[in-house]
């Protein structure tokens, strides 16, 4: 009777027992569950070099400019000259209208000194447009390589998550690639640059961005920057954590 | 990627039914030895109080021959007697029917006498320590079903990595995940159990040194009363 009852109080305190473990293992770990989120440890692949599609001209004023004006001089000294000469085998030929002519040659000499003057501000206003030309040009430029930044970064990210390193990559080993782009974020082809010496290695940077592509969030970019820098993009691989 | 779901319900429900398997019997496990820690619980230290009350009375210079009729009227009425209470009965009914017969030798009555208390101390005993071997094997082994279902499950889980092209930590984990669950459902079956089996254990020891001891004074007494007459 009273072992009966017994048996009955511990079936009674072990289920209430284990629904409690339950229930509380079942809140704790609810709760996480929705933010549990899986982050693999990828290799990092370093996007080393992003050779611009076309190198940036850049006109130094500073050495085109007085190389220019040098040249001009000389161009309008000889005009002189030869007007001069001009003059003084009409001094020779026409003495009785020298005065004329050395009057004429005069308004021509002052002239031409006019037009030197002329063409002299000319120039500094084109030079001084040039520079502002210039200084716009590279406020732009910065703004393209600072958008650049950002889709490469994305880029870099997305290879470096889909390369499958070879087991016998070493550190120090390295290939390039060049990828060619369409707007649409599709990979068109893919050139080894510079190969890594380790036709595995190669077949791997190659297998990466296949499996990377397509691009997706080069939709969004500006048309005039992908056509600037994304046309084709040189990639560097190379496995920067391995502890080999 | 992928995120996944790691509620413990998604993934004792997603593992293999081996697995499944193991984690039954382990929660098994868990609830019988806790229904069996209760009880013994109750029931040693029911025996320990018991025991003092009895002795309490029995040296309280109570008449032993009314103390066994009260014992035996409970005992008839099937109310429960405690193990200390059978053993007196057993040895003082036996001494009592001895005498009674008035040609037995002396000697023959102390040996028949301890005899019988020592039949009952057997039987107390074996009351002492049931259920004391389930929570030891418990104890013992489900760490080991756990660690079996562990080791399966894992295996299953490298065995998918082997499967897919692109080996990455979230291919495995929550195969791992899952399979560990029957590594801490062995432990948290097995300590309990673990501790509860030392601690009765030792116990019941000492209740049942206690009875024989008390035998042993009765024994005694009885031997005194007998060599008297």
């Amino acid at each position: 009777m009273g072992r009966l009852y017994t048996y009955l109080i511990g079936a009674v305190v072990s289920v209430l027992l284990h629904l409690a473990v339950i229930t509380a293992l079942w809140v704790q770990w609810e709760s996480p569950a929705d933010d549990v989120f899986i982050q693999p440890n990828y290799v990092a692949a370093e996007l080393v070099q992003l050779a611009p599609k076309a190198p940036p001209k850049q006109p130094p004023k500073a050495s085109r400019s007085p190389a220019d004006i040098t040249r001009e001089k000389r161009r309008q000294k000889e005009a002189a000259q030869r007007s001069i000469e001009k003059l003084k085998k009409e001094k020779d030929l026409a003495r009785k209208k020298e005065r004329e002519k050395v009057e004429l040659a005069k308004r021509a000499a002052e002239q031409l000194r006019q037009q030197e003057a002329d063409e002299k501000q000319r120039r500094e206003q084109k030079a001084f447009d040039d520079l502002l030309a210039q200084e716009a040009a590279a406020q732009d430029e910065q703004d393209n390589e600072r958008a650049a930044n950002s889709y490469r970064q994305i880029i870099q990210k997305r290879l470096s998550e889909n390369w499958s390193r070879p087991p016998r990559a070493r550190r120090g080993m390295s290939a390039q690639v060049r990828i060619r782009l369409v707007p649409t974020g599709r990979v068109v082809g893919v050139l080894i640059v510079k190969s890594s010496g380790d036709p595995a290695f190669d077949q791997s940077v190659e297998q990466a961005v296949y499996k990377a592509a397509p691009f997706i969030e080069l939709q969004a970019m500006d048309s005039r920057l992908f056509e600037l820098k994304f046309r084709s993009v040189d990639v560097a691989f190379s496995p920067e954590d391995l502890r080999l | 990627m992928v995120v996944e779901n790691l509620s413990i319900v998604s993934l004792v429900l997603n593992a293999s039914v081996l697995v499944q398997a193991v984690m039954g019997i382990l929660f098994l496990a868990s609830v019988i030895s806790w229904v069996m820690i209760v009880q013994r619980g109750f029931y040693l230290s029911a025996a320990q109080r018991d025991f003092k009350t009895f002795e309490e009375t029995f040296w309280s210079g109570i008449d032993l021959n009314s103390l066994y009729r009260e014992i035996s009227e409970s005992h008839q009425e099937n109310q429960s007697t405690t193990g200390i209470e059978n053993i007196f009965r057993a040895g003082f009914r036996e001494f009592h029917r001895l005498t009674q017969a008035n040609k037995t030798p002396a000697d023959a009555i102390m040996e028949s006498t301890d005899r019988a208390m020592r039949i009952a101390l057997s039987r107390e005993e074996e009351n002492l320590s049931t259920h004391l071997p389930f929570l030891a094997s418990v104890a013992s082994v489900s760490p080991y079903i756990g660690l079996f279902g562990t080791v399966w499950g894992i295996m299953n889980s490298f065995r998918g990595l082997a499967m897919v092209q692109q080996a990455t930590l979230a291919t495995v984990a929550p195969g791992i995940s899952e399979a560990l669950i029957a590594t801490a459902m062995g432990l948290f079956a097995a300590i309990p159990a673990v501790i509860a089996y030392n601690r009765y254990a030792a116990l019941a020891e000492r209740i049942y040194g206690s009875y024989e001891t008390f035998a042993d004074e009765f024994s005694s007494i009885l031997y005194r009363q007998v060599h008297a007459r």
